[in-house]
């Protein structure tokens, strides 16, 4: 024909037809509730089923030849592409519908079952039914077709594109670390990385190092879940019945073994886009990629794949171009937005990165955010939606309030006056519904777990799980039905025909891939962003910094001598070595902020020292750091807080002893009593601080109190830290120097009392001397000291103005001397 | 009559070209055009028709097919306008031979002049009388339905390659008269990858030795590709980034660009950039030209008051994807045209003579019908 293209052209010289086959089932229950009335290749993604999309996409391909592998509701895919306009003579697509058994359980199932059919006939594209692409696979197969030419191993291309590490539709629950040949772009390693718990290492084969001069090592790709692969694919999975997943088993399977020799491939596409809808929160990136116009030209209003027109507005605003969207004057409608036709807007209502399916009502005042409405949904008035996927035909009735995360399945009514918990996942219930829906959709759940067991160990019986399928699925739904807490429905509101499902949970008795483990799939959640997740489980982990540190030590230990034979890199993602530190920091930067917080409140309002001990000794419960931090704040907390009084010492100490005398037991009442710590402190805060002169005075007061005693000085000042010993800025060091000078003269001080009693006046001789040395730091340290010898706390003013002259004298002195004097004490 | 013009827009043929028109695969005006007149010289050629408004109502629902895959790509349109209108013509001319000629024969006057551009209208009217006196072409015969067909279509064949022809030889028409533009010693800056410019270019630096300034046009950088084409052809060529284009203005004697799609109004579709540089310009007074071909002539006016006939392309090229952390935090707004106004561009250089912005109603009014605007 004249009008195909040239790409179409070369495809069909080459090779007669290209064939793709798409596997059409999720082989997993991330969207449940929402997949129980139909597969999640039928869930509409801006307004269009994923199937389509992927039509679209390998259409795009120039593909002449798809096979459609459907296992769980493979009616209702089979009727769905027999209505698209796939199906209509012109569009240049042969699209044949394969129903496997329904003990199909993993993609690798689905290849054996591909095989087996015989409907393979030669190099093919392998593809998921949540694919959204607009990469030219053309291009890529014509690659893999020339490299077969000369490497007759090359079985199989990996479309990987990049992105990122922290790109929103990487998947970061779910990727991989790719070790590639720069030159060749083969792949040499494959490694799979979970999100949580957090994966520090991959292990890369020395092998691979000593054949490949050069490897790149990629953690920065979103698999596509794209692969040309050459007609022995389907039968290796059959030859090797324990492949379950394409990826974790195939792959890796391959590049590790020693005797099949095959060699996979990688397309780093750098033009195009493409990724899959794995999970929720693929979900919801794909959609705002698509909004954004990354998926260009397979956009709402260029190519969209259900065939709608939308208008294009500024601020990436699609509404139907029909002119059936009634739209308020007064509402609000945000940017990357998609109204689908007959949809309305009431007044004053906000809709904001959302996409509403066709014939939506949004009420009156209502917020709905980052939200994906299916087709027919009705939002009554003044309700909150955000980050929630609302299934076909739910109402939503007024003021109900719709947290993060949560999937409602189609049908369902919820309110009025309902408050959902964030996350929460509602279905509707089966008397109301057909119970044969549930089923299938239970069916699909049973091969959910069914994988999971399979991933986790490669042997596991499908045959007996099979025979339970049916009983598992009825009594788990049973399950959910009968275990519905009365008090947590009755919060949805007196019309609400919902069913809550339990929030995933690890089944002690079984084992659960890592992949599926639920906190790994809160990485996978929408709305989720799982930063409690890392934060509180490594603090939780490691209680203080000592045990942080332990914990990497540990770490290291153990990589170093598990596995001798294999290298072992970091993966950039975590930055494995930090990562526990980083999230200790987080936390302690957090609990100083709150403690913080705390003081300011009971400073300003002037709270007892016992209620604001109290409340600072919850604080460390909760973050569970070392008494040291409450400490460390507590006196930065004080120390901060006493003013610098430009007028005299006079003022200054008064300001000093009244802070001191006011908030000084509080040092004391957090739990431990170290008051050597408190002057190491004390110490570190001065000498960091603008409050360096304030250090002898401080010192002093706390003295006075008795909330430090000689002893405890003379204990730090011992200590070689005191010195500033170890401290890295020189101007830091010597701040810690002149605390520490200062401190030797109190001790001095001390000393001379025990060993004669003298008389005042010498003493403050004494003390004028010290002080002609001193930077004016020592002085006032001295004077209270006195008066404490003297056993007279109250300050009598003559005292204090002699003070005030040797002091002014002091500063009017250079540091010079220090050294001499530092030099006699010890 | 409906059945059957229902069925020709699913022709495989039509689906075919819709759906690339719609991915993208067939991208420029010129070969839009071209692709357009081949798929309906094949619709055509297979019609089955007894009367004109049966065969016009056909092209029509395929035009509409295409046009409505890809409303951007203005030349389809354009194209089956064209394709109407000589259709139209030879059928006139074959069936009353005279009638036309008798007709504008009238002197000169007002309601004659409101009239002009619009000579099918008067000439319908009469249609019917003449084509029973003349005989040569029956419509709706009842014995031989395909009669009508028959002797019509080798003259619509002719008329379709006249479109043809008109598309293939659009750019020596243009570039012609290249050499009374550009003038030896001047500098002339241009913008994107026009193929129209780059053979007017090319045909002037055979009698003219100028220099040539080529803004590289981000974020397509079609520039590059323009300056290593003109530069093989032995001109003098600058690249420079487009930031620079107004700093360059007052050295620069003319701007020539060329256009995506040319408004009723004279205002004009072109690659972005071209505003700034059209704005640049104006502001030095430097003349502007936009060469194109007349298939590029649109009889929609108001366009640019539609957001999306920007047409939008991804932000990949503005903002690489692998910026993952900016992707969600960051909106990117890539789009490819430009819309600018009449009042900057002083001249159209098209294949059918030089005119300005002013005049590009009245060209649009001779090449296509009326009754053809809306599809």
């Amino acid at each position: 024909m004249s009008s195909s293209t040239g790409k179409e052209k070369l495809i069909t010289d080459e090779e007669e037809v290209l064939q793709a086959v798409i596997l059409a089932d999720s082989f997993n229950k991330r969207f449940k509730p929402l997949t129980t009335h139909k597969p999640r290749c039928l869930l509409p993604i801006c307004n269009a089923p994923l199937l389509d999309w992927t039509f679209e996409s390998l259409a795009l391909a120039g593909v002449q030849e798809i096979f459609v592998i459907c296992r769980s509701h493979a009616e209702l895919v089979k009727a769905a592409i027999k209505n698209s306009k796939w199906s209509k003579p012109g569009t240049g697509l042969k699209i044949v519908p394969i129903v496997t058994a329904k003990e199909t359980f993993t993609p690798g199932d689905a290849m054996r079952d591909i095989y087996t059919h015989g409907i393979i006939t030669s190099d093919f594209v392998l593809v998921t039914g949540d694919l959204v692409s607009n990469i030219r696979i053309g291009e890529v197969v014509r690659q893999h077709k020339e490299r077969r030419k000369t490497d007759k191993d090359a079985m199989m291309t990996m479309v990987v594109k990049q992105s990122g590490v922290n790109h929103r539709t990487r998947s970061k629950g779910d990727s991989a670390v790719f070790v590639l040949d720069p030159e060749t772009s083969q792949c040499l390693h494959y490694e799979a990385v979970t999100g949580y718990p957090p994966k520090k290492y991959a292990r890369i084969p020395r092998e691979i190092l000593n054949e490949h001069p050069e490897v790149d090592i990629r953690n920065d790709l979103i698999d596509c879940s794209i692969d040309i692969c050459s007609v022995e694919v389907p039968s290796l999975f059959q030859d090797n019945f324990d492949y379950g997943d394409i990826r974790r088993d195939f792959v890796h399977g391959v590049l590790t073994s020693d005797l099949l020799m095959k060699n996979i491939y990688c397309y780093i596409a750098k033009e195009g886009y493409a990724a899959r809808v794995k999970d929720t929160r693929s979900f919801d990136s794909i959609s705002k990629d698509i909004l954004s116009r990354w998926t260009f030209p397979l956009v709402p209003d260029d190519n969209h794949p259900g065939g709608h027109s939308y208008e294009h507005l500024r601020g990436n605003k699609y509404i139907a171009k029909d002119n059936s969207v009634i739209l308020s004057r007064t509402c609000k409608i945000g940017n990357n937005t998609l109204i689908g036709s007959k949809s309305q807007i009431a007044d004053n209502a906000q809709v904001t990165a959302s996409v509403l399916g066709q014939r939506c009502t949004v009420g009156a005042g209502s917020i709905v955010r980052n939200s994906y409405l299916f087709d027919g949904v009705v939002i009554g008035p003044n309700c909150v939606v955000e980050h929630s996927i609302i299934g076909s035909g739910v109402q939503i009735k007024e003021r109900t309030r719709v947290e993060r995360g949560c999937l409602i399945a189609d049908g369902v009514v919820v309110g009025p006056h309902a408050r959902l918990a964030p996350f929460s996942r509602l279905s509707k219930r089966r008397s109301d519904g057909d119970e044969d829906d549930e089923d299938e959709d239970d069916d699909q759940e049973q091969a959910d777990e069914e994988d999971e067991e399979d991933e986790e160990d490669n042997e596991s019986d499908d045959g007996d799980d099979e025979d339970e399928d049916e009983d598992e699925v009825d009594s788990e739904l049973e399950e959910v039905e009968a275990n519905q807490d009365a008090e947590a429905l009755a919060k949805l509101g007196s019309d609400t025909n919902a069913i809550i499902w339990p929030p995933s949970t690890v089944n002690e008795d079984e084992e659960v891939d890592e992949l599926e483990h639920p906190d790994n799939q809160r990485l996978m959640r929408i709305g989720d962003n799982a930063s409690d997740l890392v934060l509180s489980d490594a603090g939780s982990v490691t209680s203080s910094e000592s045990e942080s540190e332990s914990d990497s030590d540990s770490d290291g230990e153990r990589f170093e001598g598990s596995n001798p034979s294999s290298s072992t890199t970091s993966l950039p993602l975590s930055t494995p070595s930090n990562l526990v530190a980083q999230a200790d920091s987080a936390a302690i930067s957090e609990f100083q902020q709150e403690v913080k917080q705390s003081l300011d409140r009971a400073f300003a309002e002037g709270h007892s020292v016992d209620n604001a001990a109290v409340e600072l000794k919850t604080l460390r419960m909760a973050s569970n750091v070392s008494l040291r931090l409450v400490r460390d704040a507590v006196i930065a907390g004080i120390v901060s807080r006493i003013k610098i009084m430009g007028d005299g010492a006079i003022s200054q100490r008064k300001e000093i002893a009244s802070m001191i005398a006011r908030w000084g037991g509080l040092i004391d009442k957090i739990g431990g009593v170290d008051p050597v710590e408190t002057v190491e402190l004390l110490q570190e805060h001065c000498a960091s601080s603008d409050r360096l002169p304030l250090f002898g005075q401080i010192l002093a007061a706390l003295y006075q109190d008795d909330i430090v005693d000689e002893d405890d000085i003379r204990a730090w000042h011992a200590k070689p830290e005191s010195q500033g010993e170890g401290v890295k800025p020189t101007s830091l060091q010597e701040n810690y120097k002149k605390c520490w000078v200062t401190g030797a003269h109190m001790i001095k001080q001390f000393d001379e009392q025990d060993s004669d009693e003298e008389s005042e006046e010498e003493s403050e001789a004494d003390a004028d001397d010290d002080d002609d040395g001193e930077s004016g730091t020592g002085n006032p340290a001295v004077k209270p000291l006195e008066r404490e010898h003297n056993s007279s706390k109250d300050a009598s003013s003559s005292e204090e103005d002699s003070s005030e002259e040797t002091s002014n004298e002091g500063d009017e002195y250079s540091t010079g001397e220090d050294g001499s004097e530092q030099d006699d004490l010890p | 009559m409906a059945t059957d013009t229902s069925s020709i827009p699913n022709q495989r043929v039509v689906e075919t070209l819709a759906s690339r028109l719609r991915r993208r695969q067939v991208v420029g005006s010129h070969e839009t055009a071209l692709e357009t007149v081949l798929v309906l010289r094949q619709v055509i050629s297979k019609a089955r028709f007894s009367n004109i408004d049966q065969l016009v109502e056909i092209i029509r629902s395929v035009g509409r097919k295409l046009v409505e895959a890809q409303p951007k790509e203005h030349t389809v349109g354009n194209t089956v306008r064209k394709v109407l209108h000589h259709i139209r013509e030879e059928y006139h001319t074959a069936s009353q031979g005279t009638a036309v000629v008798s007709t504008s024969n009238n002197t000169l006057s007002i309601a004659r002049f409101v009239l002009q551009g619009q000579p099918r209208k008067q000439n319908i009217p009469q249609k019917g009388t003449l084509n029973e006196s003349h005989g040569t072409l029956k419509e709706n015969n009842p014995d031989d339905p395909d009669a009508f067909a028959r002797t019509l279509k080798p003259v619509l064949m002719e008329a379709i390659q006249d479109v043809l022809d008109e598309l293939e030889t659009v750019y020596d028409n243009i570039s012609k008269n290249a050499k009374d533009h550009i003038h030896s010693d001047e500098i002339i800056l241009t913008i994107g990858k026009s193929s129209t410019v780059e053979a007017f270019l090319k045909a002037a630096a055979a009698y003219r030795k100028y220099t040539v300034i080529i803004a590289d046009t981000a974020p397509s950088y079609s520039g590059h590709d323009m300056a290593q084409s003109l530069s093989s052809a032995g001109i003098s060529t600058v690249l420079v980034p487009d930031s620079s284009i107004y700093a360059l203005m007052s050295r620069i004697n003319k701007v020539i660009i060329g256009a995506h799609a040319i408004l009723a109004n004279g205002g004009m579709f072109a690659i972005t950039g071209s505003l700034l540089a059209a704005t640049a310009a104006r502001a030095h007074s430097t003349p502007v030209v936009v060469c194109a071909g007349q298939f590029k002539l649109t009889p929609q006016w108001n366009l640019y008051h539609e957001y999306g006939a920007l047409d939008f392309a991804d932000p990949s090229s503005v903002l690489g994807f692998e910026e993952g952390n900016l992707v969600d935090k960051v909106d990117v707004i890539n789009p490819y045209y430009d819309f600018v106004r009449p009042e900057l561009i002083d001249a159209f250089i098209t294949n059918d003579g030089d005119h300005p912005p002013s005049s590009v109603y009245r060209l649009i009014k001779e090449a296509y019908d009326d009754e053809d605007y809306e599809l």
